[in-house]
């Protein structure tokens, strides 16, 4: 894996604001982790969190070049993704093809303003006017109602892709093969994107896959297995923008494996027994690549960044305990903030709530 | 020859056939609806019920799916959260435990867990039933599985008209569906009947049907049963006693009005069904009856069902485990003479 990608045929065409905008979304998607470790600390939150740092460039990267009426499936490690979606569109437009800030929040705080009125938890939620498939909790299921998606927007003559989000354990589940074997017959514009992190709970790789690279999967189906530096936001960038095109060009699905590593536990549950069933120096080699740093050399590499405004703000590099609000540009701080302030304020569900929506009754 | 005798001709269709005119009307009435299934578009389906279908329909939206059940249902909820009406072939109700995960979890709460935003409109349906000599893994009646997850409705029609009219309901239904075919009857020529088209074909869920008026006992059952409740009625006539059979048609959802509405006349209740005893549907109905119409109760309720043994596959076997018109009759008699 290289340090960096200086030159690539798709973000190439970025333009400074492009970058500036990718940064912040790397900020945030790292301050929404950060932010309700310490909310949950404060015992202001509880319930399990699953945390996605170390591999925010995974989502921001996959998620940076879709057209807004592109499908996604984001999984537990993935929640930034359903406020980062079309984020391009304004961070504060509700009409853009992603979920807010508030809504998210509220999720994470089982209120009834969240997307799913807080009837399942974590990242169990979705949106079909936003598109963005509903995940359960059994890994890889997504992937086939995701083909079913792009297969019923193919017969409508839309060309929507569907990029599905999965770990590199999930791969070992039936349905992923199932799903992207009838993918792969019918050239259906689906995109497995496997957010390699190295564990797949308390199991390791080795375990759960017989190949060395996760992206070796393809071969099975003839499709392109790509494989991106899951640290370099800009890497992923291309390898999944790849990917969309020949989707959309009608040539079929692929599979993006983004390398990384699992900063902390499964679960914030888990993060002592992470500590223990893991190297000391696996973990410090695993969080040493961190892809907001790598991201600001390479912006500082092609005169995007001055030294200086790289050195404002420092999230990179530390755990999630050091790093404060002061490490983060105030558009970030503020933007979630208002998220935290309106779920806590959120109400709960009324009890009969638990005993609705079983049928659509409008038969 | 305007004057010359017509040569009698058979009006009549089976069950099966019941079931491909459905498939063939509510694919011209709605554009947007979609079959997938094993085999089903070259061959035209195991049984032959989507015979013709990709020909007149087009091989997309009659798809021969790989041997995948847990993508023929998870692609099928996709497209059906995307607009679509989808009806998914099981080959055998089997296999449908292929695709267990992608019914009960995916599919079954995608509306509860959505507060409602999205309906799957999407019916699972396939061959069902013992009775063929089909052993172990082609003789399921796996019903129950489904009747316990919640977001579901469970259908099994007994006879050609309700084959036609479930269906088609079940396809407009906004909700899943997992729709019981019975394999024995597809093709059986004594219970063929005439059929309505369109609308006037429909038969509504949730509702059962007096199959047989009687004074003396409810026998409550669904799919082949029926048939073996309606031959134990004829035994219990000989012996003297009126028998009242019900066929639910739907268990989920139930209509239990219709079961007490009978107690109330009959006040004795059989209740039958060919899966296993534990946690059958049987069960199911007498747990009801016991809680809301004790009352009305003049001896304990019973229930005929298959022994908790997997379906085996020889002749003796396979009879010596399942419900039988003699077994029925038998519990009706005892139930009667309590």
């Amino acid at each position: 894996m290289s340090q960096s990608s200086v030159s690539g045929a798709y973000h190439d065409k970025l333009t400074p604001e492009d970058h500036i905008e990718i940064l912040n979304q790397l900020y945030l998607a790292r301050y929404f982790d950060v932010r309700l470790s310490k909310e949950k600390r404060k015992g202001r939150l509880t319930g399990t969190l699953y945390s996605s740092f170390n591999q925010e460039a995974i989502i921001v990267g996959s998620l940076f070049g879709l057209k807004p009426t592109d499908w996604i499936s984001p999984i537990h490690r993935d929640m930034p993704a359903f406020f980062l979606k079309d984020c391009r569109a304004g961070w504060r437009n509700e009409d853009r093809m992603g979920m807010s800030i508030k809504q998210v929040c509220a999720q994470v705080w089982g209120k009834v303003d969240s997307p799913g009125r807080a009837r399942d938890n974590w990242s169990h939620i979705g949106s079909k006017s936003k598109r963005i498939i509903h995940s359960t909790s059994m890994l890889a299921g997504t992937i086939p109602v995701a083909a079913g998606v792009v297969y019923a927007d193919r017969l409508d003559g839309g060309d929507a892709v569907a990029l599905t989000y999965n770990g590199e354990g999930s791969t070992a589940q039936g349905v992923f093969h199932e799903a992207i074997n009838f993918a792969a017959v019918h050239k259906l514009p689906v995109i497995t994107i496997i957010e390699n992190n190295q564990w797949a709970f308390g199991t390791p790789i080795e375990l759960e896959v017989p190949t060395k690279d996760v992206a070796d999967r393809a071969k099975g189906y003839g499709i392109p297995g790509l494989i991106a530096d899951g640290q370099n936001v800009l890497d992923v960038y291309d390898k999944v923008m790849q990917a969309v095109d020949w989707a959309r060009a009608g040539k079929g699905p692929s599979i993006v494996e983004c390398k990384s590593y699992r900063a902390y536990g499964h679960g914030d549950h888990d993060d002592d027994r992470a500590a223990k069933y893991r190297g000391k120096e696996e973990v410090k080699l695993g969080r040493s690549r961190d892809p907001i740093r790598i991201y600001k050399q390479l912006l500082v590499e092609k005169g995007i960044l001055s030294a200086k405004d790289a050195k404002k703000h420092a999230a990179e590099g530390k755990s999630a305990m050091e790093i404060t609000d002061q490490d983060f540009p105030p558009v970030v701080v503020d933007y979630m903030t208002e998220g935290v302030e309106f779920a806590i304020k959120s109400n709960l569900p009324e009890p009969e709530e638990g005993g609705m929506w079983v049928f659509r009754e409008d038969a | 020859m305007a004057n010359a005798p017509k040569t009698a001709e058979r009006t009549t269709k089976n069950y099966l056939t019941a079931l491909r005119e459905a498939h063939f009307e509510e694919m011209e009435r709605n554009p947007d609806m979609i079959c997938l299934g094993e085999d089903i578009g070259i061959l035209g389906g195991a049984f032959t019920i989507t015979d013709g279908l990709q020909a007149k329909y087009g091989k997309d939206r009659v798809v021969d799916m790989p041997i995948s059940e847990a993508a023929i249902v998870g692609v099928g909820c996709g497209a059906a959260l995307n607009g679509k009406t989808v009806v998914c072939e099981m080959q055998f109700i089997d296999f449908i435990s292929c695709g267990f995960d992608q019914i009960v979890n995916m599919t079954a709460t995608y509306h509860y867990r959505t507060a409602g935003e999205v309906a799957i409109p999407m019916v699972i349906r396939g061959p069902a039933g013992a009775y063929g000599g089909g052993a172990l893994y082609h003789s399921q009646m796996n019903e129950a599985w489904f009747a316990n997850s919640p977001g579901l409705k469970v259908v099994c029609p007994s006879c050609p008209t309700d084959a036609k009219g479930l269906l088609k309901s079940a396809i407009r239904d906004p909700n899943p569906v997992i729709f019981y075919e019975i394999k024995q009857l597809y093709r059986d020529r004594k219970i063929e009947e005439d059929l309505h088209s369109g609308d006037d074909a429909l038969a509504p869920l949730g509702k059962a049907k007096v199959v047989r008026e009687g004074a003396d006992v409810t026998l409550v059952t669904y799919g082949q049963s029926v048939w073996h409740c309606m031959e134990a009625a004829a035994n219990l006539e000989q012996e003297g006693y009126s028998a009242e059979v019900i066929d639910l048609r739907t268990l989920v959802p139930l209509d239990s009005d219709t079961i007490i509405e009978s107690l109330r006349k009959t006040n004795r209740i059989v209740a039958v069904n060919e899966a296993p005893m534990t946690c059958g549907f049987a069960g199911e109905i007498l747990a009801r009856i016991s809680q809301d119409a004790f009352e009305l109760l003049d001896a304990p309720p019973m229930r005929v069902t298959r022994l908790d043994t997997p379906v085996p596959w020889v002749d003796p076997l396979e009879l010596f485990v399942l419900p039988s018109p003699a077994k029925i009759t038998e519990a009706a008699l005892r139930v009667c003479k309590f």
